[in-house]
């Protein structure tokens, strides 16, 4: 099948360190009334937030696009996941899903997020990991430059193909 | 947009053979032979596939000793590395903003101190 030429895992690591104290940074990423405060780039805002910082408990944020987005204003990108590590004020895992509302089917991207915090000096540093396992199929259609049209065909030809091996 | 590059890509795996052959290719580069061997299909017709491979830019080779070895090239796939990106570039802006919002918060504190 064609589309298993992107199974592969990508992976990124973002950090940063903070004037602030390791408890407000774990807080800011904990509670939802802080977490809306800071999750959405400029122009944009957080109608929904949910989380449970324990393992097995839900993290659901939903960012909105502003006015400031044009044409974009009113799109929702929910994030959906599950925390699967939480050691209260140093580290945070959670898996999750993160996909453009109304096309869910073709955006989405599973990731696995690993937040580890460092204080130092009255300072935070931040680590981010990102493991992405798996992308939408508009992606991987985008990934060969194709209009949608062309997946039917890539299917049917999948099919024959798998026909042949088989 | 489908530029011509990418339609070329298009036209080449549009036929079961090469996709096979790219198929093979992701567990690593292989000689002309083996691509054969593995996949039933006269060395020469294996060949013609590579070349078509070639000429698209999914596949690229190099002279080892006294055999070209195939291998497949990052450049056709590298959109869903900007699709992963622009997915990273996200996560950026939003640890900065996580910054610009720690900021504030800590100066409201140095505010309301004595």
């Amino acid at each position: 099948m064609i589309l298993q030429l992107f199974k592969k895992k990508k992976e990124f690591t973002l950090q940063r360190t903070y004037r602030a104290p390791i408890a407000t940074v774990w807080e800011a990423w904990t509670q939802a009334d802080l977490l809306r405060q800071w999750w959405g780039p400029k122009n944009t805002f957080v109608p929904e937030c949910r989380i449970e910082p324990h393992v097995g408990g839900e993290v659901y944020v939903v960012m909105e696009a502003g006015e400031g987005m044009g044409k974009y204003a009113g799109t929702r990108w929910p994030m959906a996941g599950t925390f699967t590590r939480v050691d209260p004020v140093s580290r945070l895992t959670y898996d999750a899903r993160s996909w453009t509302d109304g096309q869910e089917a073709t955006t989405t991207i599973e990731h696995t997020n690993d937040i580890t915090l460092q204080e130092r000096d009255g300072q935070t540093t931040l680590t981010l990991d990102v493991t992405i396992s798996s992308i939408g199929d508009k992606a991987k259609m985008a990934a060969f430059g194709m209009k949608f049209g062309y997946k039917a065909q890539l299917d049917k030809l999948a099919e024959r193909l798998a026909g042949q091996s088989g | 947009m489908v530029t011509s590059m990418q339609a070329a890509v298009f036209v080449a795996l549009g036929e079961p053979s090469r996709l096979r052959i790219v198929d093979l290719l992701r567990a690593g580069p292989l000689p002309v032979g083996a691509i054969a061997e593995a996949l039933g299909i006269r060395q020469p017709q294996v060949s013609k596939h590579l070349r078509v491979l070639g000429d698209s830019g999914i596949v690229s080779s190099q002279a080892q000793a006294r055999q070209r070895i195939y291998q497949l090239e990052a450049a056709p796939f590298e959109d869903i590395g900007q699709w992963v990106a622009s997915f990273e570039r996200l996560w950026d802006d939003r640890l900065d903003s996580l910054g610009d919002f720690l900021n504030s918060i800590t100066h409201e504190k140095k505010d309301d101190g004595p």
